[in-house]
């Protein structure tokens, strides 16, 4: 703009100038010289609004230009507002952008995590299937090498098997080889048995070396004792040598001893004499320390002596001063004797004179109330004076006041007479009178009031006082006594302090006793409460009503009825029954019912029975049957008639009643039998004798009989 | 649940109470043999192991006291809770098992739970309860068939409720008395004490 603008002004200026020369020109070449002053005017004012056209023109542009620089700068403004918005609404979008860049990349990272970590499990899951492939072939490896072991312990068996067959072969070859050796071991001890010789030779003559040996050693052993003895002989003859040496120096020895016995007895005897110096030097210093400490004392005993002469003249010299003319201490013990007396005296009257001082006080003190009682007395009979005292001055004051009414009166009459004459205000005076006589009752009322009033005020205060000083006397009184008490006989004192502890004492047995009554009472509630006792004005007992105690003990109770009802039924029965002599199952109102173990008991007795029957018929049978068989194929009929008798009937008897009869004798079982005599055997008595008594064979006895009857029966 | 918390509130202070008499009373009625010990089973409580009832009767009448004692012992209006063993033949009370209550009354108006460690709780119950087995050795034998009765002594001026009536204190005429433990919630204190009647043999 602002180049716009110069080249604006430029423009104009080279316009203005072209301007300028254009006309200076024209007017130089046309215009004459007197013409140029009026053109030169004309021309300056040309110039001149041509400039100010200018200025005014540029103004105007200058106003435009700012007006446009000002709408450029609004909308400049406007501009860069809008840019800024969208700056701000761009930027907005940029960060949701980057926000949501952000969240995909997190997203992208966590699926790219989820990846891997997929990818991880794949990995670990490839590995374990690879682990598992492994195993797999390990496991196939291992079957085939176990197949492998199979195979090779199948082979080793074999070959275990063809070295049992080789060692067989070897242990025959052994046996071989053994037998062979026995030949070799045969010859061996042939050849020991030799040896055995030998060696018994040999033995020999290694005794005969050991022996040889031991004389040896034994010769040896001489020898050196033998040697050892050389030896000590050899010490001997040096002993020997030193001896004779020695033995040439005893006479010089004996020289010297006589002269130390010499020596000897000398020193003995200086000893003794240096035993007695010592003796008496000892006595010496004893002296000397004697005569010293006597020396000593003796210093001392004067030093005393000066002492005891200066106590005497001090003596003396007292005597002298208190001028008791004393010169013996005999004197001196007179004038003390004679002091202490006057102090007897004296300590005499001081208690005397300390009586008396009690005695008077005691009265003092006696007194004193008295003289308390006079004071009130006095007090009293003063107020009683005063009182009367005020009485009269009442008295006077109401005698005044009498005197006045009664001049008052005397004037109102007077008054009254002297109006009574002229009789015209009579009833307004009589109504006057009248109201101050009212007035006048008034006020005296009111005066009797006052002065009672006042009489009790004066009483009370006249009883206060009374009081008060009766109270001060009294005060008075015990601080005189307090004194008195304090100066007096110890005994009073001692009375009272005896009295109170006498109190204490009686106070602390009975708190001890109380004490005790306490504990004993303190127990009995502690085990009142341990019993379950309890204050009924502060608790109660509650429990419910439907507790196990009261179920129990109504069961209990039903229990015991029910017994009772089953007792009473039983017993009825049983009584029933021993009239009745008989099962009576019908009359009784009660029916037990019949338990389950008498019907099975019944039944087991009812099979029993059954099998018992069926046991009989069947033995019965079977004796049928065999007695049958025993009468066919034996002849005999046997029958048990008696026991231990037996009968046998013949089947070929002639008669019924032939019959032989056989006892059984011996032990049950043991089968001995012996014939009995009947008739029929009577008749046999040839083959009895023969087969019993020779044969002693009972059964060939028995078919001799039926060949017999037999014989008889065919016969005929 | 007090059980929990460190503190013991009132309510978990009469939760433990009641808990403690339900396995007290079962342990007393094994111990003397008022039911058959057959019917009792095993179960583990306060680290040692009880006995529980599994008679349907038994169960529900005491399940009814304990609740109702619960109520109470939350009021701090129960004083004492006494279990009687009498005789049925006789009907002489033989035995009386007694438990003192005492209540901090200031409980009930703080809620302030009170410093004191289950654990120590549980540890005094299990002296308590081994102490009531120990008893057992020198208490008389109960040779006769008995029930047993559950007393509670409570305030005079509380509502008695439906089910539920006076009765007297069953005392034990010619008694010895042993005092045994006692156990502290910090808000109840249960004091025990077993009564029995005097055999004339000693």
């Amino acid at each position: 703009m602002d180049d716009m603008e110069d080249t604006t002004i430029f423009s104009t200026l080279k316009s203005f100038k072209s301007l300028i020369s254009g006309p200076d020109h024209s007017l130089l070449e046309t215009e004459p010289a007197y013409g140029r002053s009026d053109l030169q005017k004309l021309y300056t004012k040309r110039v001149e609004l041509e400039e100010a056209a200018e200025r005014v023109r540029s103004h105007t542009s200058l106003l435009q230009l700012t007006q446009e620089k000002q709408q450029m700068e609004l909308s400049h403004k406007r501009a860069r507002i809008e840019l800024e918005k969208e700056a701000h609404s761009s930027s907005r979008d940029l960060q949701r952008e980057i926000d949501r860049n952000r969240e995909l990349l997190l997203k992208i990272r966590r699926l790219e995590e989820k990846e891997e970590k997929a990818n991880q499990a794949l990995n670990e899951q490839m590995e374990n299937n690879k682990a598992l492939k492994r195993n797999l072939e390990e496991l196939h490896k291992k079957a085939n090498e176990k197949d492998r072991k199979l195979t090779e312990a199948d082979q080793m068996i074999s070959e275990l098997k063809d070295e049992t067959r080789r060692l067989n072969q070897k242990i025959q070859i052994q046996e071989s080889k053994f037998s062979t050796q026995n030949l070799e071991i045969q010859a061996l001890q042939e050849q020991l048995d030799v040896q055995r010789k030998k060696y018994k030779d040999v033995s020999q003559r290694y005794q005969n070396l050991q022996s040889s040996h031991s004389i040896s050693t034994e010769s040896e052993l001489k020898m050196k004792e033998l040697e050892r003895r050389l030896a000590l002989q050899e010490q001997d003859s040096v002993i020997v040598r030193n001896m004779k040496s020695e033995m040439v120096r005893l006479p010089e020895l004996e020289r010297e001893i006589k002269r130390l016995r010499e020596e000897n007895a000398f020193l003995r005897e200086t000893k003794e004499n240096n035993s007695l110096l010592k003796e008496e030097t000892e006595g010496l210093r004893k002296k000397l320390e004697r005569v010293e400490r006597v020396m000593e004392e003796k210093l001392k005993a004067e030093l005393e002596k000066e002492k005891l002469e200066q106590e005497l003249q001090a003596w003396e010299n007292i005597g002298q001063a208190a001028g008791l003319n004393i010169r013996k201490p005999e004197d001196l013990s007179r004038e003390v004797i004679q002091i202490q007396q006057r102090e007897l005296n004296l300590k005499q009257q001081n208690y005397t004179l300390n009586s008396s001082i009690r005695s008077v006080e005691k009265a003092r003190a006696e007194l004193l109330p008295e003289i308390a009682q006079m004071r009130a007395k006095a007090q009293e009979e003063q107020k009683k004076r005063e009182n009367q005292d005020s009485l009269v001055r009442r008295m006077q004051k109401r005698v005044l006041l009498l005197t006045k009414e009664r001049d008052g009166m005397r004037a109102i009459l007077e008054s009254y007479d002297s109006e009574l004459a002229t009789s015209e205000y009579s009833p307004q005076l009589m109504f006057r009178v009248k109201e101050a006589e009212d007035m006048l009752q008034k006020v005296q009322a009111h005066n009797t009031e006052m002065e009672t009033q006042l009489s009790k005020a004066q009483e009370e205060a006249g009883t206060f006082k009374l009081k008060v000083q009766m109270v001060t006397a009294e005060l008075e009184a015990l601080n005189e006594q307090q004194v008195s008490n304090a100066e007096k006989n110890t005994l009073a004192t001692a009375e009272e302090v005896s009295s109170l502890r006498q109190k204490i004492e009686e106070l602390e047995a009975e708190r001890q006793r109380l004490e005790e009554q306490n504990n004993i009472l303190e127990m009995r509630l502690e085990r009142h409460n341990l019993q379950g006792d309890y204050d009924p004005v502060k608790t109660k007992v509650i429990h419910l009503q439907m507790n196990p105690t009261s179920i129990a003990k109504q069961q209990h109770a039903d229990e015991v009825e029910q017994l009772r009802l089953e007792c009473q039924l039983l017993r009825d029965r049983i009584r029933k029954i021993e009239a009745g002599g008989g099962v009576t199952t019908d009359d009784t109102t009660l029916i037990i019912p019949p338990s389950q173990e008498i019907l099975d008991l019944r039944k087991q007795m009812e099979s029993a029975e059954l099998k018992n029957q069926r046991l009989k018929e069947v033995f019965q049978k079977k004796i049928q049957e065999f007695r049958t068989a025993c009468y066919v194929l034996t002849g005999y009929q046997i029958d048990i008639t008696v026991e231990n008798q037996y009968r046998l009937t013949s089947v070929y008897a002639e008669h019924m009643e032939d019959s032989l009869l056989f006892k059984s004798t011996g032990p049950v079982g043991s089968g001995s039998m012996q014939l009995l005599e009947t008739d029929f055997s009577r008749t046999l008595t040839g083959l009895v004798d023969l087969h019993l008594f020779h044969q002693k064979s009972i059964p060939v006895f028995l078919s001799a009989v039926t060949i017999e009857l037999f014989s008889r029966q065919t016969v005929t | 649940m007090s059980k929990t918390l460190k503190g013991i509130t009132l309510k978990g202070s009469a939760e433990l109470v009641a808990e403690f008499f339900s396995f007290g009373i079962n342990s007393i009625l094994y111990q003397r043999g008022i039911y058959p010990a057959e019917t009792f089973t095993r179960v583990t409580q306060y680290d040692m192991s009880l006995h529980l009832t599994t008679d349907a009767k038994l169960k529900s009448y005491l399940t009814n006291v304990i609740s109702q004692l619960k109520e109470w012992l939350f009021d701090c209006t129960v004083q004492k809770l006494v279990v009687v063993i009498t005789c049925l033949e006789t009907n002489e009370v033989l035995e009386r098992w007694q438990f003192d209550i005492e209540c901090e009354k200031t409980a009930k108006e703080s809620s302030a739970p009170r410093e004191k460690s289950i654990k120590a709780i549980q540890e005094e119950i299990r002296s308590v309860i081994r102490q009531i087995t120990a008893t057992v050795t020198f208490l008389p034998l109960l040779e006769t068939a008995c029930a047993f009765d559950l007393l509670i002594y409570t305030d005079k001026d509380l509502e008695v409720p439906e089910q539920w009536e006076e009765s007297g204190p069953q005392l034990i005429d010619q008694s010895e008395e042993v005092r045994l433990r006692s156990f502290t919630t910090s808000i109840h204190k249960v004091n025990s004490m077993v009564a029995y009647k005097r055999t004339n043999s000693m």
